[in-house]
């Protein structure tokens, strides 16, 4: 009888009794501690079936809390929002935003189909996770991302054809939605219908209005006078006129505020232009090299903050120097007055405390691109290549060549980053003739 | 003195329509899971707001030209319920089959837990969209593979295959309860994805990261099962001395008979569970991006990355893919499960307390 390949791999591979009974007890152990892991799996499953929590806009606790508002004050803000925005179920739109209701209505809410078979909750299908149901960036997938998410409230957008300090176009915050961002987890929705990427980005307005109001609100408290009594006027002129009004114009007046573009100067070839371009990028005017670093790789300057970043950074500090500040300070010569100020401002500082703790990030620096990756962030048209070199870019350290340049210079300097991701290795070498000497 | 059964859970000539209406339950059941998991992928579950009715009509009198070149949402929507009518039907028919043709008290059982689990799934269904409540589409989530496990173990315990192969159980103790602890775990960990998949926006970061951290130990620990489930099985078809039972040379040799399909079905869920980890990491890449919180920022800098297309059918088959092969692994688990014999100590129990009964 022929051997088959199992008999002899029996033969072969069979091992002493001993050792099988051994096998055998270490079988046991593995499945007792199976056995246990997986007892502590189902626990923490159910766990994870609980209740959906309703949706509500979060408030914007880290700035209230700077602010040093009391329990009442935040109440009444928002209370004041609840009436003027409504809720992310059902949002409400005043006139003077400017904002289209019907649009808002497509992307707010759960996502469900209405009678007509049109999918309404756009921003909760496809936004929400990561920059949660308030727009504060806060979303449950936050945390997982770098960069993190947008903070919408403080009304700052990076990639846009206006001037710095100015608001994004509709079509701007269309063509990110449509485009997405390269080197950021932000995918494209080029798939969405034009419709609904339009009620998104109506939506990602609303929800940016009614974080500005929310910090204006928070921070007229500073403002009011003694006869107030920490108390917001609750009028129409106050509210509507005096904080509302003027941050809507901002977003209705962002179309004007378009970055004048010269023509691509046509009087000198490419090579020239890159040249031209590259003598600039490491020049005193542009001053590129900087934070793009002399390889261009972005290992320059890297120890800055973005602004949403850095208002973390700055509360941290702030209640590092406080709790300092208090534990160096003597109770015995205090007088009931300094005393009870004394403990206030450490409830104060506790509570500041576990705000960060639960509604803000782990602030992180953030680095200059590398510009030889060939990945543009706010977009890879020559177009939008020169809006980041002439405006700068709103909340990033990334400074504004406007004034500094010559705008038809920019073109150049344009054409150089254009060309670092196809420059020949060679030049990273230490013949590499751009560095100046003096200067690195 | 009555001798033990020497097939206790082996094929009988009645079974062959329990077999039969069991395996078109199981295809339509496959087919049903991914129509449901592509329902979620696309958040198309509130896509027919009423229920049982389909925007007024009758479910199954619904125009097939408005469903079939109606939005796609609203396609896989109602695909999903007339695939679950179908199934609760087809199951209604195994129950008949089975009372009359079936005798095992464990089959009967098994047919009677898929009839109530399929009204219940039905029911689930239905409350998910007249209260549009995430919680229960998570209950529905997790009922669904439960129905898919139950519907293979009624297949495999009526084929003739079963019946004549394996009928006898695994001599190893390891491999019996690696087996049930790899099928518990296996749905478990499905569990534990269907709360990722159904998420809310409005879900406190805390608890999401707890459950990112729970599907990811899930993974190891059913990665680790399975790896350990393949050496012992192919350890028992090898070296037979690893059984404490096998003594004598004839036993000898039908172990080593009876253990060859468990080391092939042990294999198979290896091999799914490696590509169940690829597809896994891609899911989330698609969903959520590339989790580079995890790194540092001078490693961040040198990640070249185009933006993902959201609602691509390429993302969309990963996520899909993703549930599918989860439910693969939970399938092949029950007949691993059966192969291996860890079913034994339950066609006891039903067979003592039917001897109870009499």
């Amino acid at each position: 009888m022929l051997a088959t390949p199992m008999h002899l791999a029996h033969h072969v591979l069979a091992l002493p009794i001993q050792s099988a009974n051994c096998l055998t007890a270490i079988g046991r152990q593995v499945s007792r501690l199976a056995f246990l892991l997986l007892s502590t799996l189902v626990l923490a499953s159910v766990i994870g079936c609980g209740a959906t929590p309703p949706a509500y806009f979060r408030h914007n606790m880290v700035e209230s809390t700077k602010q040093r508002l009391n329990s009442d004050q935040e109440r009444q803000v928002a209370t004041v929002l609840l009436a003027m925005f409504g809720t992310p179920d059902h949002p409400v739109a005043l006139a003077e935003t400017g904002l289209d209701e019907s649009k808002l209505h497509l992307a707010a809410g759960p996502v469900r189909s209405d009678i007509v078979g049109r999918k309404n909750g756009l921003y909760r299908e496809h936004c929400a996770h990561c920059h949660g149901i308030t727009g504060d960036g806060l979303g449950p997938t936050a945390a997982f991302l770098n960069p993190y998410p947008r903070d919408y409230r403080p009304g700052v957008f990076k990639f846009k054809s206006t001037e710095r300090a100015d608001k994004p176009t509709q079509a701007d915050l269309v063509r990110i939605l449509h485009n997405g961002i390269a080197g950021t987890s932000m995918p494209s929705f080029a798939l969405l219908s034009e419709t609904k990427i339009e009620a998104l980005a109506e939506y990602v307005k609303y929800l940016t209005i009614r974080g500005e109001t929310e910090l204006a609100l928070i921070r007229a408290f500073f403002e009011l006078d003694d006869d107030a009594k920490g108390t917001l006027p609750e009028t129409r002129e106050f509210l509507v006129e005096e904080t509302l009004a003027p941050i809507a114009a901002k977003w209705q007046a962002a179309p004007a505020a378009a970055i004048p573009v010269p023509p691509i100067p046509t009087n000198i070839d490419l090579v020239a232009s890159i040249a031209k371009g590259r003598e600039l990028f490491y020049g005193d005017k542009a001053n590129c090299v900087k934070c793009h670093g002399v390889t261009g790789l972005g290992d320059g300057q890297a120890n800055d903050y973005d602004d949403w970043n850095k208002v973390i950074v700055e509360a941290d500090k702030e209640i590092r120097s406080g709790t300092e500040q208090a534990s160096q300070a003597s109770t015995a010569g205090m007088s009931p007055e300094q005393l009870a100020d004394h403990r206030l401002q450490l409830v104060w500082l506790e509570k500041f405390h576990q705000v960060l703790d639960g509604d803000a990030l782990t602030p992180r620096t953030i680095p200059p691109r590398n510009l030889r990756q060939g990945i543009y962030r706010g977009g890879r048209r020559p177009l939008d290549l020169y809006y980041r070199i002439y405006a700068g870019i709103n909340g990033a350290p990334m400074p504004a060549a406007k004034g500094t340049v010559p705008p038809e210079d920019i073109w150049h300097i344009v054409n150089y980053v254009r060309s670092l991701p196809y420059e020949f290795d060679g030049l990273l070498g230490a013949d590499r003739p751009m560095v100046a000497p003096d200067r690195f | 003195m009555t001798q033990p059964d020497p097939h206790p859970i082996g094929f009988c000539a009645s079974s062959f329509w329990p077999h039969v209406v069991a395996c078109l339950l199981v295809g339509v059941t496959a087919v049903l899971l991914c129509f449901g998991a592509m329902v979620t992928t696309y958040d198309a579950a509130m896509a027919v707001p009423d229920w049982p009715a389909t925007y007024g009509h009758n479910m199954f009198l619904y125009p097939l030209a408005d469903w079939f070149y109606g939005p796609w949402d609203l396609f896989l929507e109602h695909g999903h319920r007339l695939l679950g009518a179908a199934a609760g039907l087809l199951t209604m028919a195994l129950v008949g089959v089975a009372w009359w043709g079936e005798q095992r008290r464990l089959v009967r059982g098994l047919v009677a837990a898929a009839f109530l689990l399929v009204v219940v799934q039905g029911v689930l269904g239905g409350a998910r969209v007249l209260l549009d409540d995430r919680t229960i589409a998570k209950v529905h989530a997790c009922t669904g593979p439960l129905f898919f496990a139950v519907t293979i173990a009624i297949a495999t315990l009526t084929s003739r295959w079963q019946g004549n192969a394996t009928s006898q159980p695994s001599d190893s103790l390891a491999l019996r309860r690696l087996s049930a602890l790899l099928l518990v775990s296996a749905y478990v960990q499905l569990v534990a994805g269907a709360q990722l998949r159904h998420l809310d926006a409005a879900i406190d970061p805390l608890t999401f990261r707890m459950l990112v951290v729970l599907h990811v130990a899930g993974a190891a620990l059913v990665t680790g099962l399975s790896m350990a489930v393949c050496a012992c099985a192919w350890g028992q078809q090898f070296m037979p001395a690893l059984s404490s039972r096998c003594v004598a040379a004839g036993e000898e040799r039908s172990s080593r008979v009876s253990g060859a399909t468990p080391a092939i079905w042990a294999t198979v869920i290896l091999l799914l569970v490696l590509c169940q980890i690829a597809l896994g990491a891609g899911a989330w890449i698609v969903s959520w991006g590339i989790p580079a919180g995890w790194f540092g920022d001078s490693l961040v800098a040198w990640i070249p990355t185009e933006p993902i297309v959201a609602r691509s059918v390429q993302s969309a088959a990963i996520v899909t893919g993703h549930v599918v092969v989860g439910m693969l692994i939970l399938g092949v688990s029950v007949v691993l499960a059966i192969a291996s014999g860890s079913l034994e100590g339950l066609e006891d129990s039903f067979g003592q307390r039917s001897e109870a009964h009499a």
